[in-house]
């Protein structure tokens, strides 16, 4: 009788034990699998981003609106690296699941990419525009995205500027009867942020940023201090190896009798731009010189750019 | 006697419990490597999409594009002169635009179908921005685009145009 007992209870507790190993292994593995789930899905989000940015990159949606909306709310962390030679766009996806932020460390990098935006956007939808850099030569299209839920309030930006923020019609962005919660950007006065159309520079969290035209200045204004000094440096870079190219250029022209007298002041600013580490550095000498290689390639009997 | 099929009905409870162990192990690994292939095939399209999309957006890019060297600014217009620049300096741009090979076709007027290079440049019909090696796996996709670069005719200099084909190659 007792022994029979025994036998029972050894058996139920054996079946207990062992149903519990396994139900805790069968949880275990599947909360790794929905964890692995949310990484591949913020993974493929960010690639999907940097994938449908491409449009962007054409010249032929240059200030114009696009909206993307995401399935969840979603973080959108901007990084910038500056380790090889061009630098590296990253873009990183953390989705809200179960009211909690997914913890994703996979970074998608693109290198002929420059988006300008905080060090993240939040929201579900997400505002994005861009505009070309040229310097003198196009260097590149830059793209800013803001998200919906901040708002924007330009105050008395000056006509050029107005008009072009008219034409964009970016419904984050506001020139007249702004909401109380939106973020003033002032072209005089003091506000969050400032900006000095004479000196060129944006004062945002009491950092400084210089911009040489209108295109940076928009990316100083949309982006943190942090992400615009890198986006700039990777933008100079990227000028100074295509000044190196046009310089090239000349020799294959000029061979043709084509000569355009441009490749000294090109290779000059090659280097000048592939020094230029921070925003502080495109300063009031370079843009006029960039602007007096500007002028001379408009009046050269070959154009190079 | 009672303490042998006790014995006898724990092994069997351990078999029992290998079994499902490696039932379940099993459907984890299937179901895993669905997923995993699911992955795969989301990064492939992914991939697909970004060349698709990169092979409109290469022609216009600054480092290809003709700008207003040929008049006002065209589309899909690529300066010949500057892509030979730009394949002598092309170790700078390693996996800049993610793509294995970026080459340029003449299609018409075709010329006598060789590689260009510094010597022949431009009487040839392929620029070749090599990088690695392209082999049938790899997927290509092309666009017609015009390939343009300045000519003298006398003391007169001007603008010649020809018809060709991006295309771009990545390992897919």
């Amino acid at each position: 009788m007792n022994k029979s007992g025994i036998e029972f209870q050894f058996a139920w507790l054996f079946g207990l034990v062992v149903g519990m190993i396994i139900l805790i292994l069968a949880i275990y593995a599947v909360t790794r699998i929905i964890q692995t789930e949310e990484l591949a899905i913020d993974a493929q989000t960010a690639k999907e981003i940097g994938v449908l940015l491409n449009p962007l990159e054409t010249g032929f949606e240059s200030a114009k609106t696009t909206t993307l909306i995401l399935p969840k709310e979603a973080r959108i962390f901007n990084g910038c690296s500056n380790e090889s030679y061009f630098g590296r766009q990253t873009i990183r996806i953390s989705q809200r699941s179960f009211n909690k932020w997914t913890n994703t460390d996979i970074d998608v990098g693109f290198s002929n990419k420059y988006i300008f935006s905080e060090n993240f956007t939040e929201g579900k939808r997400f505002l994005i525009f861009s505009k070309p850099f040229d310097f003198p030569f196009k260097i590149s299209d830059v793209i800013y995205i803001t998200s919906s839920n901040k708002k924007y309030c330009f105050e008395s930006p000056g006509d050029e500027i107005l008009d072009e923020l008219s034409n964009l019609g970016q419904e984050n962005i506001f020139t007249e009867n702004c909401p109380e919660e939106s973020i003033k950007v002032c072209f005089s006065g003091n506000c969050e942020i400032k900006v000095d159309l004479s000196s060129r520079y944006v004062e945002k969290y009491s950092e400084k940023m210089y911009f040489p035209d209108n295109s940076m200045m928009y990316a100083a204004i949309f982006s943190s201090p942090e992400v615009y000094e890198c986006q700039i440096q990777r933008l100079m870079k990227r000028g100074g190896s295509l000044a190196s190219l046009y310089a090239e250029k000349t020799d294959t022209v000029s061979a043709r009798g084509c000569n355009s007298d441009l490749k000294n002041e090109l290779m000059i600013l090659s280097s000048r731009l592939n020094n230029t580490k921070q925003s502080v550095n495109v300063n009031t000498a370079l843009i006029n010189d960039v602007e007096n290689l500007q002028e001379k390639n408009k009046n050269a009997k070959c154009k190079l750019w | 006697m009672k303490n042998k099929s006790a014995q006898l009905k724990i092994q069997q409870m351990a078999f029992m419990l290998i079994a499902i162990i490696l039932f379940f192990a099993l459907v984890g690994m299937f179901f895993l490597t669905l997923q995993f292939s699911k992955i795969k095939e989301s990064a492939g399209i992914l991939e697909e999409t970004n060349a698709l999309l990169l092979v409109t957006k290469l022609a216009n890019s600054p480092e290809f594009s003709c700008g207003e060297s040929f008049g006002t600014g065209k589309t899909n217009c690529i300066d010949s002169d500057k892509v030979m620049a730009l394949k002598n300096n092309i170790k700078r741009y390693d996996d800049f635009w993610g793509v294995d090979n970026i080459e340029i076709r003449k299609i018409y007027p075709k010329n006598n179908g060789k590689e260009c290079t510094a010597g022949n440049y431009p009487n040839c019909d392929i620029i070749k921005i090599e990088k690695e090696i392209i082999t049938s796996e790899y997927s290509k996709y092309s666009n017609f685009v015009s390939l343009c670069r300045k000519e003298v005719f006398g003391d007169e200099s001007f603008d010649k145009c020809e018809i060709a084909k991006l295309m771009v190659a990545y390992d897919g």
